[in-house]
């Protein structure tokens, strides 16, 4: 019996080895690649460690095109949008969950319904309206697409967050004295951290990778999002430009990465506090 | 103090709105002229930086923006512009693509803006891909796309094979005799080790289409205004040798099939292939920056079958019919391509320029690089019937492309395959023809 557990535990694992060897391998050949000399790159037998590391991708993408530029108009539409929607999302959440009214379930259904629109079928009339108010080509334009983009899946992701949450909790609080204030903050809200947590990295990582907006909304080079700018290393026919493609992916990864790993001590906080914290 | 709120907020909006309004009206003639350029080369990128520059230089008073466009996303990005109307006022895009838009009525046409230097430099083969029948022009052609094979120098001395010359081309026969000698299997394995040919069949449709006319091919008929697709003997002949070649003599790489003429670069640089059939002429591009230092390549003048006539694509600059600035923009189309300029845009995309001032230049007849032969093929090169058909495009990535691909993986014979782009063509045209566009 024991053995057959230790079989099937090693089966487990190994069946996740692979997984995450198969998850990983794409970003460990990009990394690999950015430190490739071209001539490897393109050679016929390709080794997955660069066999002689150079810089010069790196060198070429910082010197050559306006990566931390695109990278910092990111960061700025990416951050500010995400501010909005999670400042938006906690409290309508809240309201919808706790506040009930005979809307409530048709502004859900509308939610679900607004996710199947395809971005090409909303880009010529959203493009119109922000020209008629002055915000295209402006990053005050394309956060607000971003805010008006995620928003309602993130109102999704909330509601079901604030509706696993016992009201008996707050109820329990009440009892003891707390006001409204003070239940949404010292109860609900350590509770909701995980949840803010995950919304808020959906909706950075959705306005960090998406592209059709800005590529259409931006005209201005000085404007121009990471990944537009990323686009502009590939090519004709399958082309690319394809070392520095990997360097400047490289270095666009970072940012994502490290909110994740600064979002991840939230998750853990959140699931530790409230309800069953001493 | 609640109508009072409403009433401030109401007038605040409609003074921002006011604002942005009359901004946005003035918006379009005191800005620069937007210049969307698809070059995605650091040396072609730097070219037309530094183009744009002098010009800014020369011409303080009518400067240009340069925006990095990219060719994946260029259709979008176009056509949402040509729909909102907030358009570049130039764009770089290829004769293929804005024939369509010419015919929806997106474009200037050129055609009184050009100047007669300009008119009779530019290769009449080119100004054909661009001109409509009633004489209006869609863009102004400056880099010519065509069809080269690369051969491995080493590999042909080695098997004592004579490559061919401008004076005494290939035949496609000669081209199979070579590919079945140069095929080895080294070490008696029963697997090739190197393949004679290889050729980059992922999309097909464009290698198919520009080499069918040398076997008298068309695809194409116009009947009455209206474009048909006919698979007769000739474009068959040359699915056939493909297929002959991939499965029956064995001589060309069966990776090709599901690769770009791009991915078959590595293998060509190992030694895996001894030629690379219908590759796009960038692809010397390509060699010359990324081979090893002892590789030693040549290009190959047009293979013959009835002739060595092939079909050309340009690539071109046109100016949207809602710029409101036609001239401006047209005054630097004539700078960006005059013969110094669009000689260094040619050199640097490793493509055939247009005119034939910069044909005379003696960097398009140098031999490295296999310039001469690349540049002596502009006599073989015609325009193929499809020009100007409604829904060639689409007719391309829905139609041609997946069949093609079905017929190299040999799911399907080659007479299956004449039926079935017949039969799906007259489905995809006859929507097109429904909407009554016309070239």
């Amino acid at each position: 019996m024991i053995k057959r557990k230790t079989f099937s535990q090693i089966v487990i694992h190994g069946l996740i080895i692979l997984y995450i060897i198969f998850l990983l391998f794409p970003l460990v050949w990009v990394i690999a690649s950015s430190f490739k000399s071209t001539q490897e790159i393109y050679s016929g037998s390709p080794t997955i460690l660069p066999q002689q590391v150079t810089f010069d991708h790196y060198r070429s993408v910082i010197n050559g095109q306006q990566l931390f530029r695109s990278m910092w108009n990111s960061v700025v539409v990416g951050t500010v949008s995400t501010i909005f929607v999670v400042l938006l999302s906690v409290p309508a959440a809240y309201a919808m969950v706790r506040y009930k009214s005979i809307v409530n379930n048709g502004i859900l259904g509308w939610i679900l319904v607004s996710q199947i629109f395809p971005v090409i079928l909303v880009m010529i009339p959203l493009y119109v309206l922000l020209k008629y108010i002055g915000l295209t080509d402006t990053l005050t334009g394309l956060t607000l697409v971003y805010i008006v983009w995620s928003l309602p899946f993130v109102l999704w992701m909330m509601h079901g967050y604030v509706k696993s949450i016992p009201i008996e909790l707050e109820e329990a609080a009440v009892i003891d004295g707390a006001n409204r204030t003070q239940v949404i903050f010292t109860v609900l809200m350590p509770l909701l951290l995980p949840a803010i947590g995950a919304s808020a990295l959906f909706s950075f990582i959705s306005a960090w990778n998406e592209f059709f907006f800005a590529l259409v909304l931006m005209k201005s080079p000085a404007l121009a999002t990471l990944q537009v700018e990323l686009a502009t290393y590939t090519g004709m026919e399958g082309q690319a430009r394809t070392g520095p493609l990997a360097a400047a992916s490289v270095i666009a990864t970072i940012p994502s990465v490290l909110l994740f790993v600064f979002l991840r001590r939230w998750f853990t906080t959140g699931l530790v506090s409230g309800a069953l914290k001493g | 103090m609640k109508i009072i709120l409403i009433i401030v907020s109401v007038g605040l909006i409609g003074v921002a709105c006011l604002y942005w309004f009359t901004q946005n009206t003035n918006e379009s003639t005191s800005r620069p002229l937007r210049f969307v350029s698809l070059a995605w080369q650091e040396g072609t990128i730097a070219a037309n930086k530094s183009i744009v520059n002098e010009w800014n230089t020369l011409h303080p008073d009518l400067p240009i923006e340069y925006i990095q466009g990219t060719w994946n996303s260029a259709h979008d990005y176009l056509i949402t512009s040509f729909e909102t109307g907030d358009v570049p006022d130039i764009f770089h895009y290829e004769s293929s693509v804005i024939i369509d838009y010419a015919m929806r009525g997106y474009l200037t046409d050129l055609s009184p803006y050009i100047s007669p230097e300009m008119k009779s430099d530019i290769l009449d083969v080119a100004w054909k891909t661009v001109t409509r029948p009633n004489g209006e022009v869609s863009g102004i052609p400056f880099l010519i796309e065509s069809l080269v094979v690369l051969y491995n120098k080493s590999m042909f001395e080695h098997e004592r094979i004579l490559p061919p010359t401008v004076e005494r081309p290939w035949t496609w026969n000669d081209l199979q005799l070579a590919a079945g000698k140069l095929t080895k299997d080294f070490n008696d394995d029963g697997i090739t080790d190197q393949y004679g040919a290889a050729f980059g069949l992922r999309s097909s449709a464009n290698i198919i289409m520009n080499t069918s006319i040398s076997f008298g091919g068309s695809f194409f008929t116009k009947e009455n205004s209206h474009f048909e697709v006919k698979v007769g003997d000739a474009e068959k002949k040359l699915l056939q040798t493909i297929v002959d070649m991939l499965y029956k003599e064995k001589s060309a790489a069966p990776s090709g099939i599901g690769e770009s003429g791009a991915g078959m670069i590595p293998g060509f640089f190992s030694g895996r292939y001894a030629m690379l059939v219908g590759i796009g002429s960038w692809g010397r591009q390509q060699i010359v920056e990324n081979a090893p230092k002892d590789f030693r390549w040549g290009v190959m003048p047009p293979l013959k079958a009835k002739t060595q006539m092939y079909g050309a694509s340009t690539q071109t600059l046109s100016v949207p019919k809602k710029s409101q600035r036609v001239k401006e923009a047209m005054k630097f189309i004539e700078f960006i391509l005059n013969t110094k300029n669009m000689a260094r845009l040619a050199l640097n995309d490793w493509m055939i320029p247009a005119r034939t001032s910069c044909l005379q230049m003696k960097e398009f007849r140098d031999t490295a690089g296999g310039w001469d032969i690349t540049c002596s093929a502009v006599s073989s090169l015609g325009v193929g019937s499809w020009l100007g058909a409604p829904g060639y495009v689409e007719w391309k990535s829905r139609v041609a492309n997946p069949v093609l691909q079905e017929l190299f993986a040999k799911r399907i014979s080659v007479d299956e395959a004449a039926q079935r782009i017949e039969r799906e063509s007259n489905i995809v045209l006859s929507r097109y023809k429904k909407r009554g566009e016309v070239w």
